[in-house]
């Protein structure tokens, strides 16, 4: 029988820079809360090419609920919310919500393998910002950072760190906007 | 007016088994606040695999580093704080960490991708932010710039409403 020792175990761990991963028991809990907006404006512009060459313009969703996600496969816990954001969206997307996962800085090489892991692995589009310009539009000042565009176009939520997306607390909060 | 130092908060330190790194953390004015120790060994690795050459990975990873989370639990309001207002404190001296804008400064004498430079930014704790109460946190690594074994006292501040807080984690120790 192959028995790894715990020594090669983190070599592995250091080779391949996923030390910041380490078992999810070590890792602080993902929150479940949406922060209104206190004064809802207008969401910044947000046009970006997909993972499969495709343009995507935030502009043209206006009629639905759209979260914008920005994170990279580097990032903890934009890793860790990344299945409950696939969750979300699978019991979501019927009623009007739209997910927009804003990969930042990264190549479609290191992306896709990363989705692979992820379980479930995501179907919203996956938008690729390669020099980082939307988080200054945004005014994203850490990773994982997600905003809830309303149906008007608005910028109603918004949520720093990272979030378990389909908390009965948090889909609540989206329902409820997903009726106006 | 200062309103407490967490001198009675609780702090807990623990052992990661498989890296032997430690954390501290403590919980306090409904905040929660922790350090975890990288090896240099992982953050060599970290910005390595991220496109940083072994000549600009060394200095950071020698100055011990810390996986920082700061997390507006149930404070009595938004939580905002500025990194240079934090204090590192050991026997003989007391600054605020390392900046962000310090390595990036540092990394502009190698010719860096773009998606190199951008790794190592958001990579960094934020050096300032706002966390709504509720659950806003964020996770990132922070530098002191101290010698490998130091110990020291970590000041973090920051603001609710205007009225000053901190917290303290005591008896630090950087990684070998």
């Amino acid at each position: 029988m192959f028995v790894v020792h715990p020594d090669r175990l983190k070599w592995v761990w250091i080779l391949f820079g996923v030390w910041l991963l380490p078992a999810y028991a070590d890792q602080p809990p993902l929150t479940y809360g949406l922060t209104p907006v206190q004064q809802p404006h207008t969401a910044p512009a947000l046009r970006l090419p997909t993972m499969d060459d495709e343009t995507i313009d935030i502009e043209a969703l206006k009629g639905k609920v759209v979260v914008v996600n920005f994170w990279a496969t580097w990032c903890p816990p934009c890793r860790r919310e990344m299945p409950s954001l696939e969750r979300l969206y699978q019991t979501s997307k019927e009623k009007g919500l739209v997910v927009l996962a804003v990969n930042i800085g990264e190549d479609i090489d290191t992306i896709f393998p990363f989705l692979g892991t992820v379980d479930p692995s995501p179907s919203f589009p996956i938008l690729l910002d390669n020099d980082s310009h939307s988080l200054s539009e945004w005014k994203v000042r850490g990773l994982p950072t997600t905003f809830v565009v309303g149906p008007d176009g608005n910028l109603v939520y918004q949520a720093v760190g990272g979030r378990e997306f389909n908390h009965p607390a948090l889909l609540n909060q989206l329902l409820d906007l997903l009726k106006e | 007016m200062l309103l407490m130092s967490n001198t009675a908060s609780a702090q807990s330190q623990t052992v990661d088994p498989t890296s032997g790194a430690v954390s501290w953390e403590t919980q306090i004015h409904g905040v929660t606040l922790s350090l975890t120790q990288i090896l240099p060994d992982q953050a060599r690795a970290f910005y390595l695999n991220r496109g940083l050459p072994a000549v600009a990975t060394e200095p950071y990873a020698k100055a011990c580093v810390y996986m920082t989370i700061l997390r507006n639990d149930s404070a009595p309001g938004v939580v905002q704080f500025r990194l240079e207002d934090w204090s590192v404190v050991s026997t003989d001296q007391s600054r605020p960490p390392l900046s962000v804008e310090e390595w990036l400064k540092r990394l502009e004498e190698y010719d860096l991708t773009q998606a190199a430079m951008i790794a190592f930014r958001w990579a960094q704790f934020p050096p300032e932010h706002a966390y709504q109460p509720g659950g806003d946190w964020n996770q990132g690594m922070l530098t002191t710039g101290l010698e490998a074994d130091t110990v020291f006292n970590l000041v973090a501040r920051w603001d609710v409403a205007g009225e000053p807080y901190q917290g303290v984690l005591r008896n630090v120790r950087c990684a070998p």
